[in-house]
């Protein structure tokens, strides 16, 4: 059972440090993923994703001269986007509120903080697979839906057309 | 003329193409969840750690090499910072993180850094970097000859 299900999954690892790469790139193949592209800023891995189906981005945050917010910026909202609905899960030794907030914000599926593990990168792919997020357009973001829990006595304010339907159903 | 307010639009998961399709969908939870696969990922792992020390202690030579130049001293710090837990030089990585922190902090303050807390934190990187790997050859070779002590006499024990 080495893999399996995951033998048709493209990923693409954006990160500036080779041996970073090559570790996750290590970690995806144990999984079963094979086809791994790699890119070492957000510029490059732009092109990557145009000319090559991706099903499931890794990103570092600091890298130059694209780091990884404006790249998942570009990958939701760019009109040149092959795909604004990929999954991007964000690497980062960065876990300050604020610049994690900037990765939500940005559009990102999931965050993991190094150190990595094995263990830590698949349970994030499996909450990707097992709860995937509904996205939200509005006028300042396009991205998976930042609302991680529903909160059972949320008195509003209600700002979306579904959250109306929703309460209508209750 | 601005534009006007859009309400937010919720796109569902039914509705954007998926990762995965149903049946995949299944068999890959099983593979993230199988104890076989996350030895392999484990064993993967291991087998990268040991350029990667290498290429920390190297990020240490440059990073001491550096001086006074902030720049490059973050450069490099965020490099060790990046990998150096990942392969279990712990100390070593939360030093780092401590200057990165730092340095991201005076920056958003418009602030220069002190370029004695800058001095300080790379000669404790360094010193921390270099024990740790000193400490895991230690550890690598005690960990060889108990394993081979072990086969020993277990080979005794079946030749009775």
């Amino acid at each position: 059972m080495s893999g399996a299900g995951f033998e048709n999954i493209r990923a693409l690892i954006v990160e500036d440090n080779a041996h970073m790469r090559s570790l996750l790139r290590a970690l995806l193949n144990s999984a079963g993923i094979k086809e791994v592209a790699e890119a070492a800023h957000g510029g490059t891995a732009l092109t990557v994703l145009r000319e090559r189906k991706s099903d499931l981005v890794l990103s570092d945050l600091a890298m130059k001269p694209m780091d990884g917010l404006e790249f998942t910026r570009q990958v939701r909202n760019s009109e040149q986007s092959p795909n604004p609905f990929v999954p991007i899960i964000m690497i980062t030794g960065h876990t300050e509120r604020y610049r994690v907030e900037a990765a939500r914000d940005a559009g990102v599926t999931e965050f993991l903080a190094k150190p990595i593990t094995a263990a830590n990168l698949f349970s994030r792919i499996a909450e990707i697979i097992e709860r995937p997020r509904p996205f939200v357009r509005c006028d300042s973001y396009f991205g998976p839906d930042r609302r991680r829990k529903a909160i059972e006595n949320y008195a509003g304010p209600w700002r979306r057309q579904d959250d109306f339907q929703d309460r209508e159903l209750r | 003329m601005a534009a006007a307010k859009q309400d937010p639009h919720v796109i569902g998961p039914d509705i954007y193409p998926q990762m995965l399709g149903r049946a995949d969908a299944a068999r890959a939870m099983m593979t993230l969840r199988s104890p076989a696969a996350l030895t392999r990922a484990q064993a993967a792992m291991e087998t990268c750690k040991g350029p990667m020390r290498k290429a920390i202690l190297q990020y240490v030579e440059d990073l001491e090499a550096a001086g006074g130049d902030s720049a490059r001293v973050y450069e490099k710090v965020h490099d060790i910072r990046g990998f150096a837990e990942t392969v279990g030089m712990v100390t070593t990585g939360r030093i780092a993180e401590s200057l990165c922190r730092y340095m991201d902090d005076m920056e958003r303050a418009g602030r220069p850094v002190d370029a004695t807390i800058l001095a300080l934190h790379v000669a404790a990187i360094a010193r921390a970097a270099r024990a740790e790997e000193g400490d895991q050859e230690i550890g690598e070779m005690v960990a060889a000859e108990l394993a081979v002590l072990v086969a020993r006499r277990l080979s005794e024990i079946e030749r009775g």
